[in-house]
Formats: structure tokens, C-alpha cells, sequence
């Protein structure tokens, strides 16, 4: 069977399920009697294994269905919530994060039984079932039978309620000279109703499952709902169909109820109905027509069997040849219906904007038309913005699916470290562009496990020092401007910068000369050089100096800046400006030579117009005086390999750009003006100087470089 | 029922196929200075005019730059300097050709003009020697038509060396 086309669904929920289960199992440890969690948990449980069974993951379900039963005790009040309980279902989560991954990447869910931790789940059921079988009070086990019942009910009486409504399908001529044609043949004509079980997530996958066990035991010629929009997932739970085939009943029933997650599947001789009599005499009709409802139900279940295995064949050799390469399933983003709507406003408003164009530029006598055409470009400036605006904020995703794991790493770190301590976050509805939000987890898991590890002093010096006994620890997230700001703060002992400078001594990073002459930024600026680490000790969960360099040059990577604010004793915090989006940013156009080049806006502090005499020579090196500081002057003729050009008496136009609190001023020769530029990527052919963080295509179809003024500095 | 139908159609196209004994390769037939090379046709995914080339400073001679391919950056070699020839001389004729290897970004090569196709069988297919000069590290080998002689370029060492350096 094959199910690949349904893999990014999968994915998609499966990974919101376990963050669920995440939330939901932290919340239970805190409330280990609340009834509402505990059917959420089981619900969310429930439907991963399903999902999971669908694709056929094996080693996943069977996990997910031991989880499942546990959580069906609990919520049955067979036994209770135990702390040591929760670790194991956290650990059972893990497991599943790591079965997600393995089928993220390369489509198969990996070889890890998890067999230890199915044990324990197993073992769970047995002790806990005859531990806390008396502790079991009776209101419980009234709600036990409240919820039970339907579900016996629909067990024990499957064919209430559920009538075989193949009766009802409408059958044409074509069908019935099938019909009769079976017949004539000494083929069995069946009626068949399937009923998919209510909580059955991928309707549409089942139903192809069974159209595909019935089309290897027969042929199916009609359908109802149609096969299309059985497959579009249009149905309710039922479907009916009439079928072909030389098999007897039982065997039909059979293979349908093989398909996991069916109710029941209802089988009888299909009669057909005498109302409508047979009269059709007419040849073509008849000729013409019997192709076309095969065709549909044929070919619409065959379509994903066509379609995928092509799909799945690239997906299986990738792996193969490059195993640590993108995961196999494209990223997706969910967007609100109500932006789509927006967007498609403005498309229809951009096509008016161009229409109305067209029809100004077409029309003779052109002097008269040219304050409209004027008019009608504002207008589709304005129509552009807006476009730019929605399809960016529909890139924009919250913060949330990335946090949101964090409070249970600060709990698994809590136990581990053996210290107490609690996270607070703030914030988690910030915004940020996707391909920011994708790659900002990791660095900010490596700057709270830093404040938890490194940062939070043990409990007892805090309590010697007159701290609360339990550490806390801040994740604030906020929008400042075109930038989002996400801060990192601890209550802990901060940063000893004397054990840094004297670590970085020791280590020879810097000399006693050079330590003496440093300021405290200065020194934290080491922490975030490759293998600075000041811990003692190195735990397996920092310590290893290869943390704040990745964080830092991640960030960087992102156009972002870290930034450390500290004050010894008191704690430390670690602040991340990010931009709000990659894809499109403000830039000043500049003519260097005859070349043109972007330099990002946001870079830009002034722009100056300087005299050639005004810049002076400092220790060789050109620097310019102004407004009270000295800036060296970097001429961007020479750094990008441009002829000069002739008029040297002229006034220079230099560019000022700030990085941090350094300075530097561009030497650039015209300034042509702001505008909107759309980064692209130069590719991987060329290793591009660090100068320039990639190329746009300007108006006139050329291509321009961007300038990165922060390497420059 | 659809594996069937899947089956059947590849055994329709193998039959199809099995007149046809010996395994040919089409290749295009470019000029540089005064000498042909034919590249695999499966590689090339356009043929363009000359157009505005973005010079990217500090980087190797032979690449030219980057340009505007409907919408997307690619960068653009000379198969001349990359071949230890003289720097292009661009003329009319000048081409683009866009080759696109799976796995890999497109990259766009520059030569002298584009003159035909070509269908080699491997019988018309000399696999030569190999020097260790510059040129013959890219040819897998040497194609005869018409009594001319057609270097034939091994497109995947060549961009393979453009990555590595």
C-alpha cells in the first residue's frame, strides 16, 4: 500500500499531536487528577496511532497503542497519575519525536523497537492495574461505564443504525448492461456499504485501502459518493458501492474489514431495482457510454497508486545517495483563510491595475493620457505594497511552535541538573518569518540550557545568598520596529567576568597585556568564540564550548545580532534582535564604478557628502572627522576590485554604517535611491566573499549585488 | 489491477525499444575558438543569448558571474577559461547554455556559438587517454561525424571542479 501522497499531512499533525501530548502531559504532572487532560491526552494518543497505523509505521503504533492503553486505565480510574509515570511517557514521546524524524527524513520510521520502553508501559498496566485496583473509587468507575457504553454499544450492535445504502446508489444503463453482463458470466453482483470509524483521521486513505482490497477480488462499477470525491475526502463516514466479483460474501467482508479503522462493512447480493426498466434501444448510447463509469471509479482509485509511486521512488533514493540532506517532505505553512481572501483581493486588484493600464497606454493621443497613466501607476504602487505586505504576512508564523517545547526541557533539565527551577516566557504570539522561525529553536535551546546550567547557581548558594530557592528563567519575545527581539534572562549568578578573562589568559585566546586593556563587553565577547567554555565540569548538557559560537554565528546567519547584558550576581540576560523577514528588504541603490550594488537600509546611519581634503590619513589608513568621531573610510572602488574614476577633486559621497557601536564610512560614487529589493540566493556554485550576502534583480532585469556593510567593518 | 496496467506499459516500451541495439546520446554541438565540443543533451535544460552578466568580485577568473534567468539568480561560467583557452570574445553568436545536473542548482556556461545536434551511438565513440592537462581532464571522450572530430565533455567533472574550487 502506499500512503505518500498523505505523508505531509501526517507529519504536519502528528507533530502537533505530540506537541499536544507535550503540553497536555506537563500540565497533568502539575494537575494529576484532572479528567479533562487526561481525555485530551488519550484522545491525542489515539489518534497517533491510528494515524501512525494508516502509514503503516509499525513500531509507532505499537508504541502510541501502549500508551494509548495506559492512558485508557488512567482515564477509566483504574490507577493514577504517578511522577514516575510522566517520565515514562515523556520518555515514550521522545521516542516518537525520534520515529518523526527518522520518517521525516527518509520516509521510513527507522529500526528502534523501543521494546524497553514498551515493557514499562506494560509493566505499568499490570502493577498499576492491581496496586490501585481497590484504590479505584466507584466515581470513576461510574464515568468509566458512562464513557464505555456507546463505545460497546457500537461493538456489540454493529448494524443499528447503519443500513445498507447501496440501495440507494442510482444506477445508469450502462451500469445495469454491467450488470447484466456479470450475471450472464455466473458472476456474484454485490451491494456494499462501509462504514469508517468516527475518529478515522484519513478518511479518504481508508476508503482507498478498501478500494483497492475489493479491485483485487473484483471490479468495482459504481460508487457512491463518486470515487473523486471519496478520494477529495468528500464523504461522511459512509460509503456505498456496487461490485463485481467472483468471490463469495464472507470474502468481500472480509477484506474490507482488514483495512483497519472500518466499523463495518455490509455485504449483500446487489438486486437491481426494477422501477426503472431497461429501454434504451438506442445503439451509440449504449456504445459510447459504458467506458465512462469504469473509468471513474478505476482510474480515480488508481490515481494515488499512479502518482505515488513515482513520488516515493526519488523519495527513496534520495536518502540513499545523501542521507543528511533535507528532510524528504517540503515545508508547509498553514495559513488563515482570511489572509488568503486578502490575497486574492489584491491579485484581482492587480489584474484591474493592469488592465486599466493597458487601456491607458492603448489609446491614441498620448499627451492627454499621460496624468492617467501616471494615475494608474500610483494606484498599482499601491496594489503592489499591499500584495507585499499580505503574502509576507502569510509567510509570518508565531513563535509558539518552537517555544512551546521549551517548558518541558527546562523540567527534563530541572531533574537532570538537579536543581529547581522554573521558565517563564512571554510573548509566544510574536511573529517572524517562517525560515527565521525554523532555525532560531536550536540557538535559543542552547542559551536557556546555558542559564540553566552555567547560570543558575545550585539551590543552596541561591538560598545562601539569599535568592529564592528556585531559580527562574525568562524566554521574552517582542516586536521592536522591523525587528523582533527575543530575550533570554536568568535570576542566576550571571556571568564572572574575572573567570572569563583569567580562563582566556590561561587558554592563551589572550595575552596579559591584552586582558588588562579590555572592557567587560570585550570579555563576554570571548564566550562567544569557538571552544571558550568556562564551565568545570562538562555535563552532557553544556559545557562543551561549542555552543555560543554555533548560537552566534546562527544568529549572524539570520541577519541577526546577540547581545549580552550582565551584572554578576544578579544573573545575566541574552538578547537576539532578528529581522522581521529574510525575503524582501529595504536597500539603497549605489553606483560604484559602473556597477550597481544594494546596501541594506537598515545598516545606513547617515549619508555625507565629504571634501577630498577632509579626510585624513591616520597610521596609514584614510579616516574622516565627523561630528566628533573619527571614522575610517573604506573605498568601495578598491574593496570590490573597481576601477576608480577620473574626477578625483570631487566631494565623496561615503555611505556611514554602523555595526554595534563601530563606524565606518562607504566611499560609493552615486546614490541612485531606496527601494523594495527581493534577495535571491546566488547558489552554491560560487563561494561569494563575505562582502556580499547575495544578488537582486532589479527593474530592468539585471541582476545587482547586496552589499553587506556589517563584513566590511 | 493498476500494477498490471503499470506493467504492461513498460513491457510495451521495452519492446519498443528493442530494435534499437546499441546505446546512443544526443549531444549539442558547441564551438569554442576553433574547436567542437558536444555537450549531453540530458544536462541542459536551456539555450540563451548573450545578456547582461553581474560581475561577483574575488572570485575564480572563469566565473563570469551571475544572471537573470526568468526571475532566479545563476551564475554563469566560461567554458573557455575553464578549458585553458583565451578570454570569450562575445559576438552574435554567443550562447548561454543552462545546464541543470540533478541534485544541483543550474549554472550557466558561455561558448562561441551552438552549432547542431548530434546522435552518437557508442560505436562512433572514441574514449581517449587521459592527459593530465586542463582540457582533457573534462572529455570523456571523442565523437567522429561526418569525418569531423567532437570532444565530447564530461559536464559533471567540469562542474564538479567549479564547486570544489
Amino acid at each position: 500500500m502506499d500512503t505518500s501522497q498523505y505523508l505531509e499531512i501526517f507529519l504536519d499533525e502528528t507533530k502537533e499531536h505530540l506537541q499536544n501530548l507535550n503540553t497536555q502531559i506537563m500540565d497533568l504532572e502539575q494537575n494529576p487528577e484532572n479528567m479533562d487532560t487526561i481525555n485530551e491526552i488519550f484522545r491525542a494518543a489515539h489518534s497517533l496511532k491510528g494515524m501512525a497505523g494508516t502509514m503503516g509505521y509499525k513500531r509507532m503504533q505499537a508504541l502510541t497503542h501502549d500508551m494509548e492503553n495506559v492512558f485508557s486505565e488512567v482515564r477509566n480510574g483504574t490507577f493514577k497519575v504517578q511522577p514516575d509515570m510522566i517520565d515514562v511517557l515523556f520518555k515514550c514521546l521522545d521516542a516518537l519525536e525520534e520515529y518523526l524524524e527518522n520518517i521525516q527524513q527518509t520516509t521510513e520510521e527507522g529500526t528502534n523497537d523501543n521494546e524497553d520502553l514498551i515493557k514499562i508501559l506494560n509493566d505499568i498496566l499490570k502493577n498499576g492495574g492491581t496496586v490501585n485496583a481497590g484504590g479505584g473509587t466507584s466515581a470513576p468507575a461510574a464515568e468509566q461505564s458512562a464513557e464505555k457504553a456507546p463505545e460497546q454499544a457500537a461493538a456489540a450492535a454493529p448494524a443499528e443504525g447503519k443500513t445498507a445504502r447501496w440501495q440507494e446508489i442510482k444506477i445508469s444503463d450502462t451500469e445495469r448492461t454491467l450488470i447484466d453482463k456479470a450475471h450472464s458470466d455466473n458472476l456474484k453482483v454485490y451491494g456494499v456499504t462501509v462504514y469508517v470509524e468516527e475518529a478515522c483521521v484519513l478518511k479518504a486513505a481508508r476508503a482507498f485501502l478498501v478500494f483497492k482490497a475489493l479491485e483485487k477480488l473484483g471490479e468495482i462499477i459504481v460508487s457512491e459518493p463518486p470515487a473523486q470525491d471519496i478520494e477529495d475526502e468528500k464523504f461522511e463516514l459512509t460509503f456505498s458501492l456496487i461490485f463485481i466479483s467472483s468471490s463469495a460474501k464472507e470474502e468481500v467482508i472480509s477484506a474490507i474489514k482488514n483495512v483497519s479503522e472500518i466499523e463495518e462493512a455490509l455485504c449483500e447480493e446487489y438486486v437491481v431495482p426494477q422501477a426503472a426498466a431497461p429501454q434504451t434501444t438506442d445503439e451509440p448510447v449504449v456504445e459510447t457510454q459504458p467506458a465512462v463509469p469504469q473509468e471513474t471509479a478505476a482510474p480515480a482509485a488508481s490515481t494515488p497508486a499512479a502518482a505515488t509511486p513515482a513520488a516515493s521512488a526519488p523519495a527513496a533514493a534520495k536518502p540513499a545517495n545523501k542521507p543528511a540532506n533535507k528532510p524528504v517532505v517540503n515545508r508547509t505553512v498553514r495559513v488563515d483563510i482570511e489572509k488568503l481572501d486578502n490575497l486574492m483581493n489584491l491579485v484581482s486588484e492587480l489584474i484591474i491595475a493592469k488592465n486599466s493600464l493597458v487601456a491607458a497606454t492603448s489609446s491614441d493621443g498620448s499627451k492627454s493620457d499621460l496624468g492617467s497613466v501616471n494615475e494608474h501607476i500610483e494606484y498599482l504602487e499601491s496594489v503592489t505594497t499591499n500584495l507585499h505586505e499580505s503574502v509576507m504576512k502569510v509567510r509570518m508564523v508565531p513563535i509558539e511552535s518552537v517555544v512551546a517545547k521549551f517548558p518541558r526541557m527546562i523540567r527534563d533539565l530541572s531533574k537532570k541538573l538537579d536543581k529547581k527551577m522554573e521558565l517563564y516566557m512571554t510573548g509566544e504570539d510574536t511573529e517572524l518569518d517562517r525560515t527565521v522561525v525554523d532555525e532560531i529553536g536550536d540557538p535559543l535551546m542552547h542559551m536557556l540550557r546555558n542559564s540553566a546550567d552555567h547560570g543558575l547557581e545550585p539551590n543552596d548558594v541561591r538560598v545562601a545568598n539569599g535568592k529564592p530557592e528556585v531559580g527562574s528563567i525568562f524566554l521574552d519575545a517582542y516586536q521592536d520596529g522591523n525587528n523582533v527581539v527575543i530575550e533570554v534572562r536568568d535570576d542566576g549568578g550571571g556571568i564572572n567576568i574575572e573567570a572569563v578573562r583569567n580562563k582566556a589568559i590561561e587558554r592563551g585566546t589572550i595575552t596579559h597585556e591584552q586582558a588588562e586593556g579590555m572592557t567587560d563587553k570585550e570579555i563576554i565577547d570571548l564566550l562567544f568564540l569557538p571552544s571558550f567554555s568556562t564551565a568545570k565540569k562538562v555535563s552532557d548538557v553544556s559545557g562543551r564550548g561549542v555552543g555560543l559560537d554555533v548560537v552566534k554565528s546562527k544568529i549572524e546567519s539570520l541577519s541577526g545580532e546577540v547581545e549580552v547584558k550582565n551584572k554578576f550576581g544578579e544573573g545575566s540576560s541574552w538578547i537576539i534582535r532578528l529581522p522581521l523577514t529574510l525575503a524582501i528588504i529595504q536597500a539603497l541603490m549605489v553606483v560604484i564604478g559602473d556597477e550597481k550594488f544594494a546596501i541594506a537600509l537598515g545598516s545606513i546611519q547617515t549619508i555625507e557628502d565629504v571634501a577630498p581634503e577632509d579626510i585624513k590619513l591616520v597610521q596609514a589608513k584614510e579616516v574622516m572627522h565627523i561630528r566628533g568621531t573619527v571614522i575610517p573610510i573604506i573605498r568601495m572602488n578598491k574593496v570590490l576590485d573597481i576601477p576608480p574614476r577620473e574626477d578625483e577633486n570631487k566631494n565623496l559621497t561615503v555611505i556611514i554604517v554602523k555595526k554595534g557601536d563601530k563606524q565606518a564610512g562607504l566611499v560609493v560614487d552615486e546614490l541612485i535611491g531606496q527601494q523594495e529589493v527581493v534577495i535571491k540566493s546566488m547558489g552554491k556554485y560560487i563561494k561569494v566573499p563575505k562582502i556580499i550576502s547575495g544578488a537582486t534583480i532589479l527593474g530592468n532585469g539585471d541582476v545587482a549585488l547586496i552589499l553587506d556593510a556589517n563584513a566590511l567593518i | 489491477m493498476d500494477e498490471v496496467k503499470v506493467m504492461d506499459e513498460q513491457k510495451r516500451n521495452e519492446s519498443l525499444n528493442r530494435p534499437v541495439e546499441r546505446e546512443t546520446t544526443q549531444y549539442i554541438v558547441t564551438r569554442l575558438g576553433e574547436e567542437q565540443y558536444g555537450i549531453d543533451i540530458k544536462y541542459i535544460s536551456n539555450i540563451g543569448r548573450m545578456q547582461k552578466i553581474t560581475r561577483v568580485p574575488k572570485v575564480s577568473e572563469y566565473i563570469k558571474g551571475v544572471i537573470n534567468l526568468r526571475g532566479e539568480v545563476i551564475p554563469t561560467i566560461s567554458l573557455r577559461l575553464k578549458m585553458g583557452l583565451d578570454e570569450d570574445e562575445i559576438t552574435k553568436k554567443t550562447r548561454i547554455i543552462i545546464l541543470k545536473l540533478e541534485q544541483h542548482e543550474s549554472i550557466g556556461v558561455l561558448v562561441d556559438e551552438v552549432k547542431e545536434v548530434v546522435t552518437l551511438d557508442e560505436e562512433h565513440v572514441e574514449r581517449v587517454s587521459y592527459d593530465k592537462d586542463e582540457k582533457s581532464r573534462f572529455l570523456s571522450g571523442v565523437g567522429k561525424v561526418d569525418n569531423k572530430l567532437i570532444s565530447l565533455l564530461d559536464i559533471t567533472s567540469v562542474l564538479a571542479d567549479v564547486v570544489e574550487t
